[in-house]
Parts: C-alpha cells; structure tokens; sequence
C-alpha cells in the first residue's frame, strides 16, 4: 500500500511544506480571503487536468485543450450576441460544441490510429485558428449579473466555480478509481493491446475520455469568460501545458496506466501554492516558472526514489 | 590449469575454452546462482538446463559479461578473465543469440552482420562490394543462400534474423556461441535447420552452450547438458548415457510419470460448429466442429492460418464470410467482447503482449475479462472482485505471493496460469488455447496439460494450437491440419502420427486430396 501510493504521499508532504513556509513569508497568504481567491483562479485549469488525469492514464495526451477553451469562449460570445441566442442555451451549445471537438479528437485517434500527440497536436491549430476566424479579434462585453456570478460570485462562502470543481473531483475520483471505466482506462495505458484481447471496450473508452477532455475545456470556458467578463480567441493559450505539469507532477505516468485524482489535485494544489506564495512575497513571475520546473523534476525523482526502495 | 574431473577422461583432446568455478551471484538478498561449475568444450554442444526460475538466464548473462558474479572464476581459453561488459566477454571469443533478437530493424542484412564494424577500403570508405561478399560468405557457411543480404532485417521472418544474429557472431571470431531457447518460436521446419546449423558450427570446433526445453532437440544435438535447479548446481551428465526421464529427474527434482497424461473425458454433443468461415488470406473457407469434452489439437507450421483462424473466432479479425455456431445457435462474432459473450474464451499466443497486463495485480488481471459482470451500476464490487481473484488463483494453483502480486513478476508458467483462470471465468463454451505451453518449465506444463484434461471433463470444448507435434499428438483427441490457411487435414486420434500430421503440413493445397474446392 505504501509503494502504490508513495507519490502522492511525497506531494502531501511536500504541498504541506509549501504551504507552511509560504504562511510564514507572508501574513495574507493563509487567509480565507487569499484561499478562497487561490480556489477561484485554479478552478479552470483543475476542471481541465482532472480529465487530462484519464487521458494521460489511457496512454494518450490532448495538447488541443488550450485552443478547444479559446473557440468555446469565441463561440459563447457569438452565439449569445451575434446570432441572439437566449445565454443559457447558448452555454449548453457551447458544451455540446466541445464535446464535439474532443469527439473528433478521439475519432482522428482511434479510427486511423494516428499517435494522439500528433492528432491534437494538429487540432490545437485547427480549433485556434477557427476561433481567430469567427472572432475577427473582436471581444463580446456586456454579460449579465447571473452569468457574472458563475466566475465572481460566491455561494456559502465559498466561490460557486469552486463548488463546480468539487463536484467534477467527487465524480472523477469514483469513475477513475472505483468504476469499471477507470479500471478500463488503466489497462488501456498499461497494455492496450492485452485490454482488446481481454473483451474491453478499447475504442469507446478512448472516444469517451477524448469527448470528456473537450467537454471540460469548454466548461472552463464559460468559467473564465464569467471570471473575466470579455471573450477573446486568444484564450487558454499555453493552458495544455499548466494542465499537462499538474497532472505529471500528481504522479500519473506519461506513458499511461497509473496516476490518481488525488495525485492531480495535490499537483494543483502545490502549484497554485507556489505561485501564489511566491508573488506575494515579491518573487516575479520568471523566478515562479523556474521554481516550479524545479519542483517538477525533484518530485518525479523523489517519488522514483521512494519506488526503488519499496521495491528492493 | 585445473581439470573438472568430468574431463579427466580424456585430458587435452577436449580443452576446456570456457571454464565457470564456484560461480555466485545475488540480487540484493535474492541469491539467484550459488556455486555453479560449468565447462565447454571446444566442438561440443553443451545443453544447460532447468526449469524457469533455475538460473539459466542469469548464468548466460554472466557468460555475456551482462552480470558480474559477486564471487567465484571465469577462464576463457585457459586464462582467468574479468567480463565487466558485453563488450569484453565478445572480446573474449563469447557471442549470444538471445530470445529476444537483438538487430537492427531498418537496416540491411549485410549491414547487420557487421554491425559497425565494416572493413574499408583504401580510400577510408566502408567497402560495401566486400562487406556484402563477406556476408553472403557467412550466410553460405551456415546453409542460408535463400537469404538476400540487402533486405531489410525488419522484413525477414524470425527464423531468418536468428541465422542473422548466428551469422554476425561468426563475423565476431566467436568460439563460444550461446543460444537462449533458439527454437522457441521457430516451427519444426525452421528448428530442423537450425539444428542443422547447430551441428554444421560444431564440426567448426565452435563450443555451443545451448538452452532449451524441448527434450528431443536436446537429446538429439548435445553432447553434455548441465542441470540447475533453485539456482544451484545439480549435475553434468554425458548425453549418451542418460535418459529424458533421468534429466526431468535431475531439473524438478522428482520424477514425473508422464509428460503429457492425457485423461478420458465423456464426448458430448457439438458446443463449436464453423461452416467455410473465411477472413484474409490465412483463413480460407475453413469448416469445423468441437464438441464438449474434447480436445481439437490445431496443427500447422507456422504461418500456416493456425493463429489466424483463431483470431477470426474470437473477433479480432472478425469474418467476411461463412458461420459460426455455438451450441447449435448461430452468433455473429464483431469483436472479443461479442465472443466471450457467446462463450468462446481465447488463451493469446504472446502471453506478455496480448494475454497480461503485466505491470497490473493478479486479481486485476483475473477480473479483466468479466469486469462488466462485475459492476451492476458501473461501480467494481471490489469484495466480489477479491473473491473470483482467489478462487481463480486457488483452483489453477498459481504460486505467487497473493493476488495482489503484479503478475509481470510471475514465471512463465503462473503467468499462463493466471490467463486461463481470467477466461475461466467467463465461464465459456469453448476454450482455444495457442501454444499453451511454449516457454514454460515440465512441471507448470505438465500441470497446465493435467488442468486441460480437467477442463475437459467438466465438458469445456478446447480447441489447441500449438507447434510442438508430441504435444498436439498426446492431448488431442482429433487433429486439424492447417495449411496455407485451408484446413488441409483431419485425423482422429488413432491415425494421427508425427509422419500423417507433417505430410498433412507441408504438402499443397492444390495437390490435396481432402482440400475443398473453391466455386
């Protein structure tokens, strides 16, 4: 039990230690205040990695999740005041349109079996570029006070997009770690071929955690543009890669078959932590970039470590 | 110079060219040789033998200079030596063919047999004329004129990139040639001629360590076998002088009776009818049938269809034309799941690849197949899941740890044990074993071939592939003989003989007189 979960034991630790010696550089840090707010800006970048945690467990990647974020919020903004849809239906389009995206995403994969790598790769320019064509670089303002209150408002005290991310981490650890879907995308990423010839359901489950993948994007979408109030093709640049070190850096295997939700949110946790802590205590934005690729790499040592020893 | 008193008979016609004294070597606490002799003899084939987990691996990789002993000597051609590297036991003369072939893919026979090392040409450039005269030379040594030394390794078959491998360590001077279970996935016709080879290199003076566990290979080309068992030293017997009984003796350390028992089971109705099923090239039109308790032995070269044929009922490579019954009710098989659902259950060839997730627990590997049955709601009973996981691993008596083990760590033999027992529980039909035993140790195959009879007479249809002949002979109560994917023969038990079934495998179809017309 030790050896299996000896990663995410050496991300507590080390989420602890963050946390204790940041509290102690500066008073704001450990404040509600501050926490809740730290909650409010990881939310859209957890939504996306706690799905990311089950492609990357199936053995593949979505690099396109980025550019599936920048289209939905492009989408939101003309569907809503171009083409005068009522708001809410226009954020249910905006939903199904990423799932749609991540479904192609997953089709490109497993019906001409290119390496998911290249396959979003290809789609992270080809959903950015439909989003700069249909935004003509104009930004859609003027949201109403409900729709505001998804990124800015609270509800009991806690902010409502982090109530949404509590509820997506309560669904996605019982699907990874206690379904029979879970289990099926593990033994994908571990032997995909050895799961088609023990009868799972391979192609689906890859459609399924694609799908998914494009559904939280675009949900992260609808999030930030509320949070932000404007919309821009521009969007969730780079976010493929804030998404991608979290899940790593939680433990999940790049080359597929392990990794937990637990994991990924102690990634995010002591990511969010560091670069919190870090620009409150006056260090610039680069030296936090450093910082956390440095704590990217010690972790997977230390955690390879610890594995060596549980072994021997 | 010291000799092992098995030389001491003829002292000096037969140096030793490699001589292993006391040798150790532990893993951390894990004592994997304990003072292990060996000596060979130049021109003599030198059988090492055990069963998985004896040792074998790690002495020839001593002998490869991949594992440095913790203690004890090596002396090649009477000399003491030190291997700290592959590179230095090649030095010494010492060349391995391993299991897992270790070539280039993307480059050409020639170029493969020089590895690197090519001759130049007064100008400094590679000289390409001789380095292809060279290895057709070597090729020619070794009987293979068939072979085009400027194809593609990666396009050859792997009987072909074996005799590669065998041609780049003469290329090396080699005068020890070790060969780690050559034949274990060549079929008899290819074996044949490796043997062939073998003997030809012995004639050469070359000192040949040669692990395998076919007993009739053995028996038929080595001169001296010895045997570890628990990783120690057991014995060095003089070929000639000793009996398969006597060696089984020696590797498990008790005797077995019989290495195929083959139980009467009660033949019932028909569980599995195929009428002209057909899927590309290798699965031609094939018509058959399976009845409960029986046991259908699939014979075939390989390449035949055997495989294929198999891969087309369980839905990997599903039909284009023709039926499948089961039980009388005719099913449509789309996919591995549309087969279990019916009750066909398929034990993969490439156990590690196709059969295991190995880095997984055993208990997820036993659920695998039934996590549908499972989960009502989605949600894994994961009380029930340990349950079926350890009465699985009970009943087929896998040895290991517990179920939590990851079956990766398993030997050969547990590890096809676990496979059976994740279908087995599928409850099937039909059970289609492919080469159910290959690579594994007499005793775990003497046990799976007990459980097949068992299986057998609780009324299990089986249908065996496999390309040992003595195997497919003794378990079988009727034969089928594949060949370029038409199923060319059928012999019951009783007229089926080494000689019936390999003239059913290498003739040709159109010169078959049981072979069906095609309209």
């Amino acid at each position: 039990m030790i050896n299996r979960h000896s990663h995410e034991a050496v991300l507590a630790v080390l989420a602890a230690l963050a946390i204790a010696v940041l509290a102690l550089q500066s008073a704001e840090f450990l404040t509600p205040a501050n926490l809740m707010n730290q909650g409010r800006l990881m939310t859209e970048v957890a939504l996306v990695a706690l799905v990311m945690t089950f492609v990357i467990a199936s053995g593949g990647i979505d690099l396109s999740v980025g550019s599936i974020m920048g289209l939905s919020a492009v989408l939101l903004g003309t569907f809503w005041q171009k083409m005068g849809m009522p708001l809410p239906l226009a954020m249910v389009l905006v939903l199904f349109s990423g799932a749609l995206c991540g479904l192609f995403n997953g089709f490109i994969i497993v019906r001409f079996g290119m390496p998911p790598l290249i396959a979003t790769l290809g789609t992270l320019a080809l959903y950015r570029g439909l989003a700069e064509g249909i935004s003509q670089a104009r930004s859609v303002r003027g949201w109403p006070e409900w729709f505001a209150q998804i990124g800015q408002g609270s509800f009991a005290g806690v902010p409502v997009q982090v109530w949404i991310l509590l509820a997506a981490m309560a669904v996605a650890v019982v699907i990874l770690g206690y379904s029979r879907w879970g289990r099926t995308v593990y033994a994908i990423g571990s032997s995909e071929t050895a799961a088609r010839f023990a009868g799972l359901p391979v192609d689906a489950a890859k459609y399924a955690v694609y799908t998914a993948s494009g559904l939280a994007a675009s949900l992260a979408a609808i999030i930030f543009v509320s949070r932000v109030s404007t919309t821009r093709s521009d969007m969730g640049t780079g976010l493929e890669l804030d998404v991608i070190t979290a899940v790593v850096l939680g433990g999940t295997s790049i080359f597929g078959g392990r990794g937990t939700i637990i994991g990924t949110v102690l990634g995010l946790v002591v990511i969010q932590a560091l670069e919190s802590g870090l620009s409150l205590a006056g260090i610039k934005g680069d030296g936090t970039i450093v910082l956390i690729g440095v704590v990217l790499i010690l972790t997977l040592l230390a955690s390879t470590f610890a594995e060596s020893r549980a072994r021997a | 110079m010291q000799l092992a008193p098995q030389q001491a008979a003829d002292p000096g016609v037969h140096a030793p060219v490699l001589s292993l004294r006391d040798i150790s070597k532990s893993f951390g606490p894990v004592q994997a040789l304990k003072d292990v002799r060996f000596d060979l003899r130049s021109g003599e084939v030198h059988a090492l033998m055990g069963e998985n987990g004896a040792g074998k691996s790690t002495l020839v990789k001593v002998l490869a200079g991949m594992h440095r002993p913790t203690s004890g000597t090596i002396a090649a051609g009477g000399s003491e030596v030190a291997f700290g590297s592959a590179r230095d036991a090649t030095a010494a003369g010492i060349a391995v063919v391993h299991q897992e072939l270790l070539l280039f893919g993307e480059m050409t026979v020639a170029e493969n047999v020089f590895s690197g090392r090519y001759p130049r040409s007064r100008a400094g450039m590679i000289d390409w004329g001789l380095v292809r005269r060279r290895a057709r030379a070597l090729l020619a040594d070794l009987d293979c004129h068939d072979l085009d030394v400027d194809a593609k390794v990666a396009s050859l078959s792997v009987a072909m990139r074996q005799r590669v491998e065998i041609a780049r360590a003469l290329n090396q001077n080699a005068k020890v040639l070790i060969l780690d279970e050559p034949t274990a996935a060549l079929a008899e016709k290819d074996a044949e001629r490796l043997l062939d080879i073998v003997l030809r290199l012995r004639a050469r003076g070359v000192g040949i360590v040669y692990v395998s566990h076919r007993m009739n290979e053995i028996f038929r080309i080595s001169d001296r076998m010895t045997v570890l068992r628990d990783g120690q030293y057991v014995g060095t017997v003089d070929a000639a002088a000793t009996s398969e009984a006597d060696l089984i003796a020696m590797m498990v350390g008790r005797s077995i009776d019989q290495v195929f028992p083959k139980v009467e089971a009660q033949i019932g109705a028909p569980v599995l009818e195929v009428r002209g099923l057909s899927s590309g090239p290798l699965v031609q039109d094939a018509t058959l049938t399976v009845r409960a308790g029986e046991i259908v032995g699939l014979a075939g070269l390989v390449g035949s269809g055997r495989t294929e044929l198999a891969l087309t009922l369980f839905g990997i490579t599903p039909a284009t034309s023709g039926t499948i019954a089961i039980d009388g009710q005719e099913v449509r098989i789309g996919s591995p799941k549309a087969a279990r659902d019916a009750g066909i259950a398929y034990v993969p060839e490439d156990r590690g690849h196709q059969g295991l997730v190995k880095p997984m627990a055993i208990r997820e590997n036993i659920s695998m197949a039934v996590l549908d049955r499972l989960s009502p709601g989605g949600i894994l009973r994961k009380g029930d899941e340990k349950r079926i996981a350890a009465e699985g691993f009970r009943r087929l008596g896998v040895r290991a740890a517990g179920i939590e083990q990851p079956v990766g760590q398993l030997s050969g033999g547990n590890q096809q044990k676990v496979v059976i027992a994740k279908w087995l529980e599928t409850r099937p039909k039909l059970l289609i074993l492919d080469e159910p035993t290959r690579g594994i140790d007499v005793g775990a195959k003497s046990e799976i071939h007990r459980l097949m009879g068992e299986m057998a007479q609780q009324g299990l249809a089986i249908l065996m592939i496999s390309s040992e002949l003595p195997e497919v002979l003794a378990m079988s109560d009727r034969v089928l003989v594949v060949a370029e994917g038409r199923i060319a023969a059928e012999l019951p038990r009783g007229e089926a003989t080494p000689q019936t079934v390999g003239h059913a495998m290498t003739r040709r179809t159109g010169t078959t007189a049981h072979g069906r017309a095609r309209p």
